[in-house]
């Protein structure tokens, strides 16, 4: 299989800029701006079937579209490098090991997008990452491949990285812009999208950084050649992040076609020796979990959202049978309680009743009544809320209940777990 | 204009109006919190969703603008449902604090639960605590953090209202509280106004705290005295026990929407500034001290009129008018004093040092009838304050009429000894105790507004009414009554059976006002030149 | 800026507050608001080693209870609290983005994992 994004991750100095010029590094910018109109570099994306890394999947060519292009104020990208979603870890690698590669992606979409100031908004807690990204800007900048008259064409392009500074919820594209313009990370509410009012009110663009490391590809290939990579309405390669009870943590790109069993067994290196998977979250913790029998899905976006999950950031985290299923609901649930922004009511008192709940059910005290309500008041915070952090704690912790209902029984009947090897075990 | 359906109702607004507005004016009220008509919009509460045909989710109504042809469902099942499961959310973590919170009777969290509630409790969890409960945080207002739902209205009233910034939300998820700048205090002039704003008991008046369930309350409109402005207001008084409270009947005011005078607000002056109408009040007429009867002050005063009159000395009565008085005391005043008895030294201006005013709505000029008084009493002829005070102390002045003044805070006291001395006879007619009671030679208790049936004229220039919530304290009468006795007493004819009948005339004799009746200025008053804006 | 402040003071002081709040022309409420939002920015200094322990899913399913448990024991101190002698403070955090390491945790700017009772001994004997 050929790599596309990882293809430099294990060379010395990679993050150089030197080096990423000796394998064709910044050709698909330099082909976009001196024989591509925007229009068309849009249009070629639009037909790879490229879609939004981050977690939403949206396709990028049509998010790009809405830009309106007789709108007089200035435009920006506004690249998401908030990787907050657990389980991934992707846009770490890509930054620290190949940041041209987004820069590269950077200037071809702000081309396409008519932008000339786009903003990396990496997550506070990246501190390597920053640094050696704002190396490779200083490079792009010394090189003409940033700043005025990009590769000696007459486009300019400035990029700025702005820290974030501890809040899952910046990776929200309106809670990021909130958080850019120096505020609280508070959703915004939707209409207006960012494409017509989006950083300081002006028609923005939001994409994850892997979204971009694909862009310069496309145009070097061609849309086609992309979108056969991948599958029906899913183009390409992607990193999947790789971690919980396997042999082998870590990112591997494959196709988005590719099957979850495929992963698990033949690059993850399987299971833990001694042990068998019991259960599965494909798309960060975000993502419905599933059980060992759902991994012949195809981790394409589409193919998970027919069984009810989603591919989202492709944060794969793997359970095997010494994981306390209810135990595992409870610690989604305390992620989602600590990261509510709180600013709409279901959200800020809901996360904070599942979990406690939860907690309540994990330390042998949950009482039968508790698995008569939870799915009503887990399933009454998504749809109701501003943004999609609602919806994610319902999907998320309500699969946990609804697929390993048995397991709940047994605790609140009990009190306890029928585990006897617990994670003690797990640390070594 | 956009047409739309909403329960089946159909109306027509113009574009840009939001769902929850139209619905208002369809009479249908949709659950609120956050949601209010002067602050920006926040759409944080959630309870406002609606079912709009064609849009699988439920939308807010507060921030989804109309379209034609929308058809919304306000109650609709799934609607309900919505809104009854942000009322559980919201209902989780407050602490149910009814049998001790002022908001009791008054508070949307119960009365949405009645509405739109009415479930059996789903939490058996501990609620989430927070540090402030019963915290002061400033001279006006009392903080409880735990019955704050975070609809961050106080906030926006503080941002974009009075601009004084104090609120914010800190932290984040179910532990977010609401508090102020740290070491900060909410003392700007508009400060009572976030208790109004707020729909639960978090924020709550330290001086209405503990002291009146809002059941008893009687509400009678009309406009506060405090200053030129006439901001309207609604005079909440106890209703169901008139003797507790210490003799009070006024337990506060709140402010009473007018898009053209105050908007939904009112400054803190006007809005604890009610104690005068139950305290220090005159109760009965006093003659050098000692009470005497209506009959008798009134028996006095007239003979005191036929001497002067007899002795063809009208130039030697000045009548002190005050721009407290309604419009219709100032025109019996005018008809008796100007009119029948010639009495041409009628002014209402006193040397007042112009007071606190701000660009938002304190005025300088404290008193609430100035234009009215401007208007009827029109100065052609006869001297001025001042020159009325200067005669009186010279002995020049036989008859001294003061309507409610007090002489001594304007003139000092001893102006006011001198017009004690040498005055022949000095009558003050005064709703309140003010040091010049010591000087006069007979006092007659008159009502306060509260007490009055009658209209003020406000800086800009609009008639507006007010409305008697209880009948004169004690003894005492209304200012045009007490004059319509003396008139008897002198034998002209000067008898109305209602502050009414007295405006009508107003409206017969006064250009400016021909237009207008009190049907027409109703609750939200009339321009002087006749135009309704 | 308050990135820049945090950096330069290891935490921000209300006067810092204030003074970014006339820089920037907003209410200074504002500007704590912002601050109490964001996990990474104090008003109190941490320890000279601030350890922040990942707690969610990849983490947890590896180990991270106990490593909260040992380090709360080692060091004496609970989770938001610094060691008297002001060289070490804790806290428990959600997703670092490491779970390829975990479990994990950031000894201030660094991510340091897969952690065993072993190296945590290590890096507190080598911060000593």
């Amino acid at each position: 299989m050929q790599k596309i994004l990882t293809r430099h991750f294990n060379q010395a100095n990679s993050h150089r800029l030197d080096t990423y010029l000796h394998d064709r590094g910044y050709e698909g910018a330099r082909k976009a701006l001196t024989q591509m109109t925007p229009a068309q570099v849009m249009e070629e994306i639009k037909k790879s079937n490229l879609r939004g890394l981050g977690g939403a999947g949206f396709a990028t060519g049509m998010k790009w579209g809405f830009i309106p292009s007789n709108n007089p104020k200035p435009k920006y990208l506004v690249v998401n490098a908030d990787e907050g979603e657990p389980g991934t870890f992707k846009d770490k690698y890509i930054m620290e090991r190949d940041p041209h590669a987004l820069l590269e992606g950077i200037v071809v979409t702000c081309y396409a997008i008519g932008s000339h100031k786009a903003y990396v908004y990496i997550r506070g807690e990246y501190v390597k990452s920053m640094q050696i990204l704002q190396g490779a800007i200083d490079e792009a900048y010394q090189k003409g491949f940033l700043g005025k008259g990009i590769m000696g064409t007459s486009f300019d392009l400035d990029v700025v990285i702005h820290p974030g500074a501890g809040a899952y919820i910046c990776g929200e594209e309106t809670a990021l812009l909130e958080s850019l313009e120096g505020k609280k990370g508070f959703p915004r509410l939707k209409p207006p999208f960012p494409a017509v009012v989006g950083l300081f009110g002006c028609p923005t663009v939001i994409n994850n950084v892997e979204t971009l490391a694909c862009v310069p590809h496309i145009i070097v290939h061609g849309a086609e050649w992309f979108a056969k990579l991948g599958c029906e309405k899913n183009g390409g390669n992607r990193i999947f992040c790789v971690s919980g009870h396997v042999n082998k943590p870590g990112i591997y790109e494959l196709s988005v076609g590719t099957t979850l069993r495929a992963i698990i067994y033949e690059h993850a290196g399987g299971i833990r020796e001694g042990h068998k998977l019991k259960a599965v979250i494909p798309g960060g913790i975000s993502a419905a979990v599933l059980t060992a029998d759902e991994i012949d899905v195809r981790m394409d976006f589409d193919s998970l959202k027919a069984i009810g999950s989603m591919a989202g950031s492709g944060g794969i985290i793997v359970m095997d049978e010494t994981t306390c299923m209810v135990w595992a609901a409870m610690v989604a649930a305390r992620f989602f309680a600590h990261e509510s922004c709180g600013q709409c009511s279901p959200c800020r008192e809901g996360a904070g009743w599942v979990y406690r709940i939860m907690k309540r059910i994990c330390d042998g005290e949950g009482r039968p009544v508790d698995l008569k309500n939870l799915p009503g008041i887990v399933g009454n915070i998504g749809g109701n809320t501003i943004c999609a952090f609602g919806d994610a704690v319902t999907m998320a912790v309500g699969s946990y209940v609804q697929k390993f209902k048995s397991e709940f029984e047994y605790h609140i009947k009990e009190k306890k777990c029928d585990l006897t090897s617990n994670l003690q075990e797990a640390w070594h | 204009m956009p047409k739309l359906t909403i329960d089946g109702k159909e109306i027509e607004v113009p574009a840009g109006t939001t769902v929850i507005q139209a619905a208002e004016q369809l009479g249908i009220q949709i659950p609120r919190y956050c949601y209010h008509p002067a602050l920006p919009i926040a759409g944080n509460c959630r309870i406002c969703m609606v079912e709009i045909e064609k849009q699988p989710k439920l939308q807010i109504a507060c921030y989804t603008p109309v379209a034609e042809g929308m058809v919304v469902k306000t109650n609709s099942p799934k609607a309900i449902e919505a809104h009854q499961s942000v009322l559980e959310f919201l209902l989780v973590n407050h602490p149910v604090d009814c049998p001790v919170c002022d908001q009791s009777g008054e508070c949307k969290l119960q009365d949405y639960y009645m509405e739109h509630g009415q479930y059996n409790s789903r939490l058996v969890d501990v609620k989430v605590k927070k540090q402030k409960k019963a915290f002061s945080i400033g001279p006006t207002v009392m903080l409880d953090q735990e019955r704050c739902i975070l609809c961050t209205r106080c906030v926006r009233f503080a941002d974009e209202i009075t601009k004084t910034h104090e609120f914010g939300v800190f932290n984040r998820g179910d532990h977010s509280e609401l508090d102020l700048y740290p070491g900060k205090q909410l003392d700007n002039k508009y400060s009572g106004n976030v208790v109004d704003i707020c729909p639960v008991g978090a924020l709550t008046d330290k001086d209405f705290r503990f002291k009146c369930r809002v059941w008893y309350l009687g509400q009678t409109k009309s406009v506060c005295p405090g200053c030129s402005m006439g901001c309207n207001i609604e005079i909440h008084w106890d209703k169901s026990r008139p003797h507790s409270h210490k003799k009070a009947r006024v337990m506060r005011l709140k402010p009473r929407l007018n898009p053209d005078v105050n908007q939904y607000w009112i400054c803190d002056d006007g809005r604890y500034d009610y104690r005068f109408i139950d305290e220090k009040r005159i109760l009965f007429p006093q003659q050098k001290g000692a009470p005497i009867s209506w009959e008798e002050a009134i028996d006095t005063i007239a003979q005191k009129v036929r001497q002067i009159q007899g002795a063809g000395q009208m130039e030697k009565v000045g009548v002190l008018v005050s721009a407290q008085l309604t419009n219709e005391d100032i025109f019996v005043i005018r008809k008796l004093f100007k009119d029948t008895l010639k009495i041409f030294h009628v002014d209402f201006r006193v040397p007042e040092k112009p007071g606190y005013s701000d660009d938002f709505l304190l005025k300088a000029d404290k008193n609430p009838n100035t234009a009215g008084a401007q208007a009827i009493l029109l100065q052609e002829g006869g001297i001025s304050t001042k020159e009325i005070i200067q005669k009186a102390t010279k002995g020049d002045i036989e008859l001294l009429y003061v309507f409610g003044h007090d002489l001594v805070k304007l003139f000092g006291k001893e102006t006011v000894e001198q017009i004690a001395k040498n005055v022949k006879f000095f009558v003050l007619q005064a709703s309140n105790w003010n040091e010049t009671c010591d000087y006069a030679h007979l006092v007659l208790p008159s009502a306060v507004y509260a007490e009055k049936d009658g209209s003020f004229t406000n800086c800009q220039q609009r008639v507006q009414r007010i409305w008697p919530a209880f009948a004169p304290l004690g003894e005492a009468k209304g200012d045009w009554e007490i004059l319509s006795l003396l008139a008897e007493k002198l034998g002209i004819q000067l008898k109305f059976s209602s502050s009414e009948e007295i405006f009508n005339e107003i409206t017969q004799r006064i250009a400016s006002l021909s237009s207008m009746s009190y049907e027409k200025i109703a609750d939200q008053g009339m321009i002087l030149d006749g135009t309704r804006h | 800026m308050l990135h820049f402040v945090q950096e330069k003071e290891g935490f921000i002081s209300p006067e810092s507050e204030k003074e970014i709040a006339e820089h920037l022309g907003i209410p200074v409420v504002h500007v704590h608001e912002v601050i109490s939002f964001y996990h990474l920015f104090h008003q109190k200094p941490k320890g000279k080693c601030h350890f922040a322990v990942c707690q969610t899913t990849s983490c947890a399913l590896l180990g991270a209870e106990e490593i909260i448990e040992y380090l709360k024991k080692r060091l004496g101190i609970q989770p938001g609290e610094t060691t008297p002698d002001g060289k070490f403070s804790l806290s428990v955090v959600e997703c670092l983005g490491a779970c390829e390491i975990a479990p994990m945790m950031q000894c201030n700017k660094d991510y340091m994992g897969p952690l065993t009772k072993e190296k945590i001994d290590e890096l507190i004997n080598k911060s000593t």
